[in-house]
């Protein structure tokens, strides 16, 4: 596995402005152990202020962990934490100017919702008439009704709470604000509207954001940049479109949803050995860079998106013959399996309006352009 | 599913036969503390109200009562304090001997009562103290503080360790989040064990037997006059201290009630 460069500053646009070279949080080697097992495994990261960073990883992977210790919950073994230039590992949760909103959103039962959104404010001494205004203030902005101020946390429905455990960690006014997979618990068309409303948020309120998912979809609607987690190490840091089409490894590709992947060998030929995949590219691989030298060994990858069937007569930069074996509704797309002569699967996946006309079990041509096709070499 | 007439019929008679016998005892206890006669008969002949008069009236009555009841609020209280940190101790906090904490705590529970009150007492002369009502309060500490961790407890184990974190988090010291979190949400579990802790030390026999010396509480005055002098006292301080406890409960079962219209106004 290999570690892809944090990004060079400046090179990368978001919101119309370009990012200070000073990033606002810096992970300096940062190792947890819990006795023999080690679940953050040396990890470096450089957070750019107002950034919306999501770090994606399989349960187990040491997401929460690291968020753990970056928020001031859990010791850190090995490393330097930090924030603004000032050295932070070592600080108490409670001093840190950063807030987490917890996967259980983490509400105080015994408290309405004002007194919960207000709950920081109090801690930090302000006065009871400034402390409900803010209260009102974010409840609106989180648009909540006013009258929610007396409500009881427990009244509220799955969306309000989020909203409101958002809202809460908003009065803490934090320099940076983490997630720890809040959105998990809900339903998939309340999740889809809190994720952009969380981006929306994001957007308005211009404070740097770092959030952990499991999910990929979650990380791709609304992040600048994704991190991805296997193992306690980064496998991958980069903007969701780079992470979705240039993978670093299969894992990569195979976590970012459907792909197909060969096992390639470089060739002179216009075959790739046992794959039964033509090439008909004349002379362009090596200008996007996919080429690989005689036994060079590599992964070739290409997403469902970009597969076609070919009518007779047609070609492509790549071709493969096979059998259509199955076919499936996805909603607004379509899948179909194809069988190689080689036994290998494809996956491929048209727009309900591009449907292929014809039956299971018929002979097939699938082609694709070499601009969608991706090397991976580990 | 659908119970049967019959099967209805049973329950309900099994549910007043339970009742009935949880309770006729009282009855006669209190029927007995009415009655005009000077001995103990059934069925009462001439009901009279001038024992209760006379238990009200009396020095000793109110000397016994105000000794148990020192007793009982000590013990309450000391129970509520050590019973909610052990608590966390019990169930919240992981450290190196929790397993053995969890299992000698509750030990004590299962030890009878008559030989831990000898035990104590045992000891108490071979250290040299010379046993009051003081020492009756650590020997019901023994006892009645282990029951309240334990109902503390219970509450413990079910609390979402992310809301203390949270409120770390948002800059709460340990102290705050303990005043501001863990307390109030243990606090229905800290009253019925408080409630609890009270009931079993005012109503406490055996273990007060051993340890009060020459000082006497309510339930061993009963005994003393019960084989001793028969008065009619006896059933009628009985029933005063029935009515005392149901009174208390009635008043922990409405205090989250209370509680809860006390928020709503502030």
């Amino acid at each position: 596995m290999q570690f892809a460069p944090a990004i060079p500053p400046g090179r990368y646009l978001y919101s119309g402005q370009t990012m200070s070279s000073e990033p606002i949080l810096r992970l300096d080697n940062i190792v947890k152990r819990f006795g023999q097992f080690t679940a953050v495994d040396g990890v470096d990261l450089a957070i750019e202020e107002g950034e919306f960073l999501t770090i994606v990883g399989p349960s187990g992977s040491g997401k929460s962990t690291l968020i753990r210790m970056l928020v001031g919950m859990e010791e850190v073994s090995e490393g330097a934490i930090w924030l603004r230039g000032e050295r932070i590992e070592d600080t108490p949760a409670n001093e840190r100017p950063t807030c987490m909103v917890f996967q259980s959103l983490a509400l105080f039962p015994h408290m309405t919702v004002g007194q919960n959104i207000e709950f920081p404010l109090k801690i930090k001494g302000r006065s009871p008439a400034e402390r409900k205004q803010r209260a009102l203030e974010l409840l609106a902005l989180l648009r909540l009704p006013e009258h929610y101020y007396t409500r009881n946390v427990t009244q509220c429905s799955g969306g309000e709470r989020q909203r409101i455990a958002l809202a809460r960690a908003l009065a803490f006014d934090p320099e940076i604000l983490f997630f720890d997979e809040p959105l998990s618990a809900l339903d998939y068309r309340l999740r889809k509207t809190l994720e952009k409303e969380l981006k929306d948020l994001h957007e308005r309120t211009r404070k740097t954001f770092v959030y952990i998912t499991h999910s990929l979809e979650e990380a791709m609607v609304m992040s600048d940049r994704i991190a991805i987690m296997n193992s306690g190490k980064f496998v991958q840091i980069a903007v969701a479109d780079d992470i979705y089409a240039k993978p670093v490894s299969r894992f990569v590709a195979e976590f970012m949803g459907e792909v197909n992947l060969f096992d390639i060998e470089g060739t002179t030929s216009d075959d790739l050995h046992g794959t039964g995949i033509e090439i008909h590219v004349n002379g362009q691989a090596g200008e996007f860079g996919i080429s690989l030298a005689p036994n060079e060994k590599g992964t070739l990858m290409v997403r469902p998106e970009f597969v076609r069937f070919l009518s007779s007569g047609e070609t492509s930069d790549f071709l493969v013959r096979g059998i259509l074996r199955a076919e499936y509704a996805l909603g607004s797309r379509i899948q179909y399996k194809v069988e190689t002569a080689n036994g290998s699967k494809l996956t491929v996946e048209n727009l309900r309006e591009d449907r292929y006309q014809g039956a299971i079990g018929d002979a097939v041509i699938l082609g694709w352009d070499i601009e969608s096709t991706h090397i991976i070499r580990e | 599913m659908k119970t049967s007439r019959l099967l209805r019929a049973a329950l309900m008679a099994y549910g007043i036969g339970i009742i009935a016998w949880l309770y006729l005892p009282l009855v006669s206890v209190t029927f007995a503390s009415i009655s005009k006669a000077r001995y103990l008969s059934f069925p009462v002949k001439r009901y009279s109200m001038t024992w209760y008069t006379r238990a009200l009236e009396s020095d000793t009555v109110s000397d016994i009562v105000f000794t148990s009841l020192k007793v009982a609020v000590i013990v309450t209280v000391v129970s509520m304090v050590v019973g909610f940190f052990g608590a966390l101790a019990f169930a919240r906090y992981n450290w190196r001997f929790r397993k053995l904490y969890q299992k000698l705590i509750l030990l004590p529970i299962f030890f009878p009562q008559t030989v831990l009150g000898l035990a104590l007492l045992m000891w108490f002369n071979s250290v040299g103290i010379i046993p009051t009502w003081k020492t009756a309060v650590i020997a019901h500490l023994v006892w009645i503080s282990p029951i309240a961790t334990l109902i503390i407890a219970i509450r413990a184990y079910s609390f979402d360790a992310a809301l203390e974190e949270a409120a770390r988090d948002m800059g709460a010291s340990t102290w705050v989040t303990l005043r501001e979190i863990t307390l109030p949400l243990l606090m229905p579990s800290v009253i019925s064990a408080g409630l609890f802790a009270f009931l079993l030390s005012w109503g406490n026999f055996p273990l007060s037997l051993f340890t009060t010396g020459a000082d006497s509480t309510l339930p061993e005055w009963l005994y003393a006059k019960m084989v001793s002098g028969y008065s009619p006292l006896v059933p009628t301080v009985g029933v005063l201290s029935i009515i005392a406890s149901f009174c208390l409960v009635t008043l922990a079962v409405l205090f989250p009630w209370i509680m809860r219209a006390a928020r709503k106004d502030r």
